[in-house]
């Protein structure tokens, strides 16, 4: 049990220090850096470029540098990036995507091109109408274009066999996590809310086979224990992200598991496994095409709540907590829907407005114990 | 005995059921959580009730200053035990609206008293008890002070502002601008009025409403949201204790565990 705790505990640390673990893997495998802002964003080809892709999601502190860009009604993790480039935490990137989801993230693109010119910010676009031959066109396209823009800021050259090598471990770590996310659940007293995503986070700042292999070992070292059997609440969570750690501990606090996830920063990036066909861009961009129930792209079968229910009945869980960045229209937009279906089918759903910048979480108490109170 | 107490933000409540489940005694003191408030009310109660602390078989605490409070039971969240104790006394309630000192939650409850949904303010003064301190300050008065102001009130001035200070600087406009210290007033509950209003609808209301929490003695609260919600709202005889009494009914629900019997 010892190894397994070392394993988590190894894990846990790379996400607790982002900027220090990414450092480690650069000085490790002598590679650059390139940041890769919320959600979907191509890190095969900075894989193909042979740098590292660095999930950039904000933090525990916000600032105020970046209200010379914002309002106060953007969201969190936006506004912490924003203060920590405009302080220089990320000079040692080569390069940072930047995705065009919603109105905040487009203007970022914009304002980060005039406020830190250096970090060579390349925009992301996906096209509205992902599914169709047209959108898919679109997408590869875009790939094309990112992959050019990759290749003059990294000074190197990205061959179409390094694509395809990247996309086959980046299928292989998907896989792995999908495995991962399914067995954590089955040991609550190893692995908390709090762990299980700092782990899961981990993946943001490491080599990918480096933390592809550690998790497939943390995988098989639970796997030979036996399940702990516990009587406690099963839930799933749903949102852009669930943080920080103080919001999640209230989860194991109130004897409540998280047994599968819906987070944009967690399961979405890996549930969708590729199709088999075409050429690694073609396949990259069919699992976007692939991706729904996701409130950052457009899915004319709104099909969310559907996910959630049989998520809900794939792990026989009692409710659904819905986690909304303050301020993340996107997810904002969605909730009533989700609200709706879930009342038509009697599951429970708790909505929690969190930052990732909280001082107190007295309020989020009394609703959490609430909540396990009905449940 | 039972005990129930419940510790709020600003005002401690505890109420004491006898074994046939009749109220032996109540109280509120205005003072709340971190202060000498818990302590006093639950003396007062036992005065009232006549007993010693020691004839208390069981205690529940509840409230914003559950986590703090030594000596219950169970610890049980606010939410509930408005739940239950409004479902005592009003059985036919199916949402409740409860305005404390610093948070407002609008509750949906089944038959027997139990929580189907829930939502709270978020980290806003509007709509709760404090924005009508505030005020009621600006125009030199109390809460009740506020609540008699406006029963003279004829039309409402409009406070658009969600933030309490910017709306505390909006009353000071209207009252330079000459209105009438009455419409002042009727539009503050107006304006508190039109948030609660506002978390209403994120959860759906059903009938009958019932108004909970400190801030239901306030009568000008009560008509305001009925016209904004366009439902009759229940008045309650205690509606400050009803988290302390829903405490208390669950409290006569454990073993001497302290786990549900």
């Amino acid at each position: 049990m010892k190894h397994i705790n070392d394993m988590i505990a190894e894990l846990v640390d790379v996400a607790n220090h982002p900027v220090r673990s990414v450092r480690t893997a650069m000085e490790r495998t002598g590679k650059k850096a390139v940041g890769c802002f919320p959600i979907y964003t191509p890190d095969e080809l900075i894989h193909a470029a042979g740098a590292i892709p660095v999930g950039m999601w904000g933090g525990p502190e916000m600032g105020n540098l970046s209200d010379r860009y914002y309002q106060t009604f953007c969201c969190s993790v936006v506004k912490a990036n924003t203060h920590q480039a405009l302080r220089g935490d990320y000079d040692f990137l080569s390069a940072v995507l930047v995705t065009a989801y919603c109105d905040t993230l487009k203007c970022t693109i914009e304002n980060w091109k005039v406020a830190v010119p250096h970090l060579n910010v390349i925009p992301v676009v996906y096209p509205q109408n992902r599914k169709l031959e047209a959108g898919r066109q679109f997408l590869i396209e875009e790939f094309q274009r990112i992959r050019k823009e990759l290749e003059k800021a990294l000074e190197t050259t990205i061959t179409d066999e390094a694509i395809e090598e990247s996309f086959a471990l980046y299928e292989a770590y998907r896989k792995a996590m999908r495995t991962f996310v399914d067995v954590a659940g089955r040991y609550p007293g190893l692995i908390d809310a709090t762990a299980r995503h700092a782990i899961i986070k981990a993946a943001c700042f490491m080599d990918k086979e480096e933390y592809t292999d550690k998790i497939n070992a943390l995988i098989e070292a639970l796997e030979a224990v036996s399940a702990e059997e516990h009587g406690q609440k099963k839930i799933i969570l749903t949102g852009l992200l669930a943080e920080p750690d103080e919001f999640l501990d209230l989860f194991g606090e109130n004897g409540l598991v998280v047994v599968a996830d819906d987070l944009a920063q967690e399961s979405r990036q890996f549930r969708v496994e590729a199709a088999a066909e075409g050429d690694a861009l073609t396949r990259m961009a069919g699992r976007i095409a692939d991706q729904d129930g996701c409130s950052f792209l457009y899915d004319d079968e709104k099909s969310r709540g559907a996910m959630l229910i049989d998520l809900k009945n794939k792990y026989n869980a009692d409710g659904i907590v819905y986690c909304q960045l303050k301020f993340c229209d996107p997810e904002e937009f969605d909730y009533p829907i989700v609200k709706r279906e879930m009342e038509e089918v009697g599951i429970p759903l708790l909505y929690i407005e969190i930052e990732q910048q909280m001082d107190s979480v007295e309020q989020l108490r009394t609703r959490i114990q609430t909540f396990a109170e009905i449940l | 005995m039972y005990l129930g107490v419940d510790i709020g933000s600003s005002s401690s409540k505890a109420v004491i059921l006898d074994e046939g489940g009749n109220i032996a005694g109540q109280a509120v003191i205005n003072i709340g959580t971190g202060s000498r408030g818990p302590q006093k009310v639950i003396e007062e109660a036992l005065s009232q009730a006549g007993i010693e602390r020691t004839q208390i078989a069981r205690t529940v605490v509840t409230g914003y200053g559950r986590m703090t409070f030594e000596g219950a039971d169970k610890q049980i969240t606010e939410i509930s035990c408005h739940a239950k104790g409004v479902s005592a006394v009003a059985p036919d309630a199916r949402t409740i609206i409860d305005i404390g000192g610093q948070d407002a939650k609008v509750i949906s409850i089944d038959e027997l008293g139990n929580v189907k949904n829930f939502v709270m303010n978020e980290k806003c003064a509007a709509g709760t008890g404090r924005f009508l301190e505030v005020m009621g300050r600006v125009l030199d008065t109390t809460i009740d002070g506020l609540s008699d102001m406006a029963e003279r009130g004829v039309e409402g001035v409009t406070i658009s502002s969600t933030c309490t200070v910017f709306a505390e600087s909006e009353m000071i406009s209207q009252l330079a601008a000459g209105k009438k210290i009455e419409d002042v007033a009727l539009g503050a509950h107006k304006s508190i009025a039109q948030r609660v209003a506002g978390l209403v609808n994120r959860i759906g209301i059903s009938p009958e409403v019932v108004l909970s929490g400190g801030v239901a003695l306030n009568e000008s609260v009560i008509r305001a949201l009925e016209k904004e919600l366009g439902y009759d709202i229940i008045r309650l005889k205690s509606p400050q204790t009803m988290g302390a009494l829903g405490a208390a009914i669950y409290a006569m629900g454990l073993d001497k565990n302290g786990t549900e019997a």
